[in-house]
């Protein structure tokens, strides 16, 4: 049995249904990423389980209980969150912030115990921002910046971690960068760890299990030698995908794709005219 | 976690504050139509003066001054709420329709309901209380959807409608009524603080005593409210809850102020915003200053408007107009 999943869960805006019955079980201790085209519904799952949009029907269940029944702040304990893109940091130094990831545990006035400082420390020290503890956010690059999110989530001290697009805005080095501090928290401290990635070759690489959704429902979830597969992202993506193998990590890739032959044709079609056009202006 | 530099700096410009307050509690003091001499201030006040200062001191100049400084005080709390749960620096409890919803609900009572002149006193602070909060009530109702939850820039557009809706029933309310009636309303739009005497000191202070605290108590949980809604929720704020908690708070403040002083507005806007370009966006830092800047921009706008023309002197709400507006503008610009 894990300790999350989703019942049957729809999510939706007004009348316009985004997830529709999903039922996903989200295993212990692995890195979890869920993949899918623009508009699939997969930021939608996410703040789903995390409870910060509320499902129409259908149940998330942590540890056999209900989470829209629960206590926020016992939730805030068990799992944490990196939304999209933060913000509201300005004019906060990085520890200021990463200290606001002690909520959970605080009570009256907010005075940080020995215990908080300690952790805070820890959780710059293991993202590797102590550095920048006494400067503001907003002086910082974005990767820096992000691991200075993420050293907040971590000073929740949860079991579970989210993280919305982790990777958005940063420039390749410190995407890898970001990823790997993750996947070093998952398999040095045994975190679950659930994302939403948009590049196909990072959720293969640092993912033990995929879910692929399109039009809010599940197309397959499953190791990424079951999911980063021809049929699945024809399926997910519409492309026509040439999946070989990464040389370093030996996970699946995909090495080239093509649109599906039907939008293709699309394109082609119009390609021509717009040549003509030009053409004739010369 | 905060810098004790920064913790420093924010004791430095509090005692800063509070020394303008003093000098201006004592300049107030001895400006006025009626003459009382400074180096009679002294002797007054420890009760050795005669009995036409001890008048002038007690009974006109002392509770004028303490109810500007208090509204001040409670205005700008407001506003520094406002501000924090709406993430809008242009928010202002004038704004957001609260003063013309104290307003109407004051129109509507003076103008319909018989005045007995002992009870009306402390009535008043009650019917603008309740006009207050039904405003609010409506604008956060309007504002919220199911879906997405309270939308600060709703809530703003939908305060700005309600304030220029609100306005202009008054004008049909008033327009029909008896010209000593609507001179008190009209007196009362324009921010002529009115209510000068020891009872509406009561009746404001208490809320300052009970909601300063307990505003400084929820610094952490503002704090977490300023950054987005998905990382407050992660972090374990019930924020549907305490957005409403801090709407009451704001509510009752700047409802208490605007029913003793009168329609007032951008205090709300400058004091908080000025107290955080000093000492920074951390709500337990800036909070207790701009509450005494607040204080001291009302309290000096009143001591100058009411000396500038003898006798009746400009109502404190159009002076703070006048400073307040051009720096609505200038914050309009930079931004």
């Amino acid at each position: 049995m894990v300790r999350l999943l989703t019942n049957d869960v729809s999510v939706g805006y007004g009348d316009v249904m985004i997830v529709k019955h999903l039922s996903v079980q989200i295993p212990d201790q692995k890195i979890t990423t869920i993949i899918g085209s623009n508009g699939c519904g997969k930021s939608t799952l996410l703040k789903a389980i995390t409870r910060i949009i509320s499902h129409q029907s259908g149940s998330v269940l942590l540890d056999g209980r209900d989470i829209s029944k629960e206590n926020t702040k016992i939730l805030a304990k068990k799992m944490a969150i990196l939304p999209q893109t933060p913000e509201g940091a300005a004019g906060l130094t990085a520890g200021e912030l990463v200290s606001y990831g002690r909520f959970p545990y605080q009570n009256g006035f907010g005075r940080l115990t020995k215990k908080d400082y300690e952790v805070i420390d820890w959780a710059l020290e293991v993202t590797g921002t102590l550095e920048y503890k006494f400067r503001p956010v907003d002086a910082l690059s974005g990767g820096q910046r992000q691991r200075v999110w993420i050293a907040m989530a971590l000073a929740q001290e949860t079991d579970i971690i989210f993280l919305d697009e982790p990777t958005t805005y940063l420039d390749m080095a410190h995407q890898l960068e970001v990823l790997e501090l993750l996947q070093r928290l998952n398999r040095e401290q045994q975190r679950t760890i659930i994302m939403v990635l948009h590049d196909l070759n990072q959720a293969a690489r640092f993912a033990d299990y995929i879910i692929a959704l399109k039009d809010g429902e599940m197309v397959k979830a499953g190791t990424c030698a079951e999911v980063i597969v021809p049929e699945v992202l024809r399926e997910v993506f519409q492309i026509d995908a040439v999946i070989g193998r990464d040389p370093r990590t030996n996970k699946p890739m995909c090495i080239t794709y093509n649109l599906l032959k039907g939008e293709k044709q699309q394109h082609e079609k119009n390609i021509p005219a717009l040549y003509a056009h030009a053409g004739s202006a010369y | 976690m905060i810098h004790p530099v920064l913790v420093k700096k924010q004791r430095f410009i509090l005692g800063i504050a509070l020394l303008l307050i003093l000098v201006t509690m004592i300049g107030g003091m001895g400006l006025g139509y009626s003459s009382l001499s400074y180096d009679r201030l002294l002797p007054t006040l420890m009760g050795q003066g005669t009995f036409k200062e001890e008048f002038v001191l007690y009974s006109v100049r002392l509770p004028r001054i303490l109810i500007t400084l208090l509204a001040g005080m409670a205005l700008a709390l407001s506003g520094a709420i406002l501000q924090g749960i709406t993430r809008n620096d242009l928010a202002d409890p004038g704004i957001i329709g609260i003063n013309a919803g104290a307003g109407v609900a004051i129109a509507v009572f003076f103008l319909f309901f018989p005045i007995e002149a002992g009870s009306f006193v402390y009535l008043l602070p009650l019917v603008a209380f309740g006009g207050a909060v039904l405003t609010a009530f409506f604008i956060y109702v309007l504002a919220y959807s199911k879906n997405a939850g309270l939308q600060p820039v709703s809530l703003v557009l939908i305060g700005v409608g309600f304030s220029l809706a609100l306005s202009g029933a008054m004008i049909v309310l008033i327009s029909a009524s008896d010209r000593t009636k609507v001179d008190f309303i009209a007196k009362w739009l324009a921010g002529n603080i009115w209510g000068t005497d020891w009872p509406f000191i009561w009746a404001l202070l208490p809320w300052l005593v009970v909601l300063v605290p307990f505003t400084l108590y929820k610094a952490n949980r503002l704090n977490l409210l300023g950054l987005s809604e998905p990382a407050a929720i992660g972090v374990g704020v019930s924020v549907e809850r305490e957005r409403i908690h801090m709407l009451l708070t704001a509510v009752a403040l700047a409802a208490s102020a605007v029913s003793v002083t009168g329609g007032i507005s951008f205090i709300g806007l400058m004091a908080p915003h000025i107290a955080k370009a000093l000492v920074g966006p951390r709500n337990q830092l800036f909070i207790p200053v701009a509450v005494l800047l607040g204080g001291w921009l009302l309290l000096f706008a009143d001591t100058l408007g009411r000396n500038i023309i003898e006798p009746s002197g400009v109502p404190a709400g159009v002076m703070v107009s006048f400073i307040g507006a051009p720096y609505f503008v200038y914050l309009l610009l930079k931004k």
